[in-house]
């Protein structure tokens, strides 16, 4: 039975999406026996995407990268959603055997609830208000460690959502999990007043009142910064974020003036891994040599553009073949880039912080 | 519920098929699939990879839920069972047969429970 309950809001000077997820796994695993951390968080403008899922199947991700929005990998399932600070975050850090989805749920409802909004829980898990969904969560487990999260959405802003979350046409064939399409409303059309502080002000109450428990501030000096530190390298790290160990087949062809060409990527953790190319044109020899060349480059413009430009040599007709090729890879692919620390991020104004 | 005689069950809801001393085939249990419900996912290790008795090598995803799973040997990758990552409903309609890895040169295992410890375990709750 839980007779222990800490809150932890985050400082208001971060925001970052890889120190959140660090800080998340290090209250999960720290809660304890009888304990419920409900930690509350927000990120800037950051789409994040379930453990199993791929970024490019989920969002365009070189508009993401143009207008410095973060992707990050969480550990929970489900699929990806966009964070803003319009979006306030909580998880419920417990061990498994105190771990009650619909006692969890029941706080954030009896929260907004107490705003004087008509939530009400759906079958996927998804808290909603007049059929529109507001709320969406996801777990992870291992061992006796549980957490339960979700976003709350305020105020986010919706134009951004839809965008960041619609992937462009490509031909991805991917093994992974997809996310499922819901129409979502912002809790601020129905109580105009609504503020973020205001918001996780309810939330600490409802959960007081829930459990039953005087709701106690975590003490700091049960972090260790050297462990949460290591934590975000690995949330923020570029195998974690663009790949793991889940393979994808990018497909793209185009007729060019001199023949057809069909290129095959096979993609893991962020690398060419194979690439097959076929092509009707003359020069055999040469599709050959690209196929060749794509292989074992990480997948991104800038990598694989260089390497092709650097096949130089050849004859006139190869070296007019390689700029086709690249003017039409350069539309197709996208440049990855390792996310930088925070401060590199434009910070987004505008909402006051939890 | 299902609990073969010839298996070992760990506590964490995985089963183990020894094949000799040294050689242990490893998978989730009955229970365990019942427990997540309806699969739609499993991240497998990699031949080659070390397990280590008590550590996650695996997981599985249900509806919007990630479990770790847990090994209850150490030793070494031995074979990695890459259909069920195309079919991960095979470990809800058949968990005994839908085996995760084989793992080689086993120097150490979980504290192992029978069949009938095990049921006794999973009704304890």
């Amino acid at each position: 039975m839980i007779s222990k309950l800490s809150i932890f809001r985050e400082p208001a000077e971060y925001g970052d999406p890889y120190r959140n997820l660090a800080l998340e796994k290090y209250l999960t695993f720290c809660a304890e026996p009888e304990e419920c951390i409900l930690y509350l968080w927000q990120n800037h403008r950051t789409v994040v995407i379930g453990k199993n899922q791929n970024p490019w199947k989920e969002c365009p991700v070189d508009h993401l990268m143009e207008e410095d929005v973060r992707i990050a990998r969480r550990l929970s399932g489900g699929g990806a959603v966009y964070h803003d600070t319009g979006n306030l975050n909580f998880t419920f850090c417990v061990r498994k055997q105190n771990y009650d989805l619909s006692r969890q749920l029941s706080v954030i409802l009896e929260a907004v609830n107490s705003l004087g909004i008509p939530a009400v829980m759906t079958g996927r898990n998804d808290l909603v208000c007049e059929g529109k969904k507001f709320s969406g969560n996801a777990f992870y487990r291992s061992g006796d460690h549980c957490f339960h999260h979700g976003t709350i959405m305020a105020d986010v802003d919706l134009e951004r959502m839809f965008r960041y979350l619609s992937p462009d046409p490509e031909k991805l064939k991917a093994k992974g999990v997809d996310s499922v399409r819901s129409r979502v409303v912002n809790l601020k059309e129905y109580c105009p007043s609504l503020t973020i502080p205001l918001l996780g002000r309810k939330l600490e109450e409802a959960c007081s009142g829930v459990y039953g428990l005087p709701a106690e501030d975590f003490l700091r000096e049960r972090l260790d910064p050297d462990k949460i530190e290591r934590d975000r390298a690995f949330f923020a790290s570029s195998g974690w974020i663009w790949g793991r160990n889940l393979p994808f087949t990018h497909q793209i062809q185009k007729r060019f003036s001199w023949g057809d060409v069909f290129l095959q990527l096979q993609v893991n953790e962020g690398s060419i891994r194979d690439c097959v190319c076929y092509s009707d044109a003359m020069d055999q020899g040469y599709i050959e040599s690209l196929a060749g060349r794509l292989k074992g480059l990480r997948y991104d413009r800038q990598e694989i553009l260089a390497s092709l430009e650097a096949m130089g040599d050849g004859t006139e007709e190869e070296r007019r073949m390689t700029e086709d090729i690249c003017a039409f890879l350069s539309e197709k692919l996208v440049s990855v880039k390792t996310p930088e620390r925070d401060e590199n991020f434009e910070k987004e104004t505008g909402n006051e912080r939890v | 519920m299902n609990f073969p005689e010839e298996l070992k069950y760990s506590k964490t809801h995985e089963w183990v098929r020894f094949e000799d001393e040294t050689t242990a085939v490893i998978g989730i249990t009955d229970y365990a699939q019942d427990q997540l419900g309806d699969l739609v996912f499993v991240n497998l290790p990699e031949e080659g990879d070390e397990v280590t008795a008590g550590e996650t090598f695996a997981d599985v995803e249900s509806v919007k839920a990630v479990s770790d799973v847990m090994s209850p040997v150490s030793g070494v990758v031995d074979a990695v069972n890459e259909e069920l990552a195309d079919e991960p409903q095979r470990m809800n309609q058949e968990p005994y047969e839908a085996w995760f890895i084989r793992v080689r040169d086993v120097s150490e295992s979980e504290d192992l429970m029978t069949a009938e410890e095990y049921r006794a375990f999973t009704e304890e709750g």
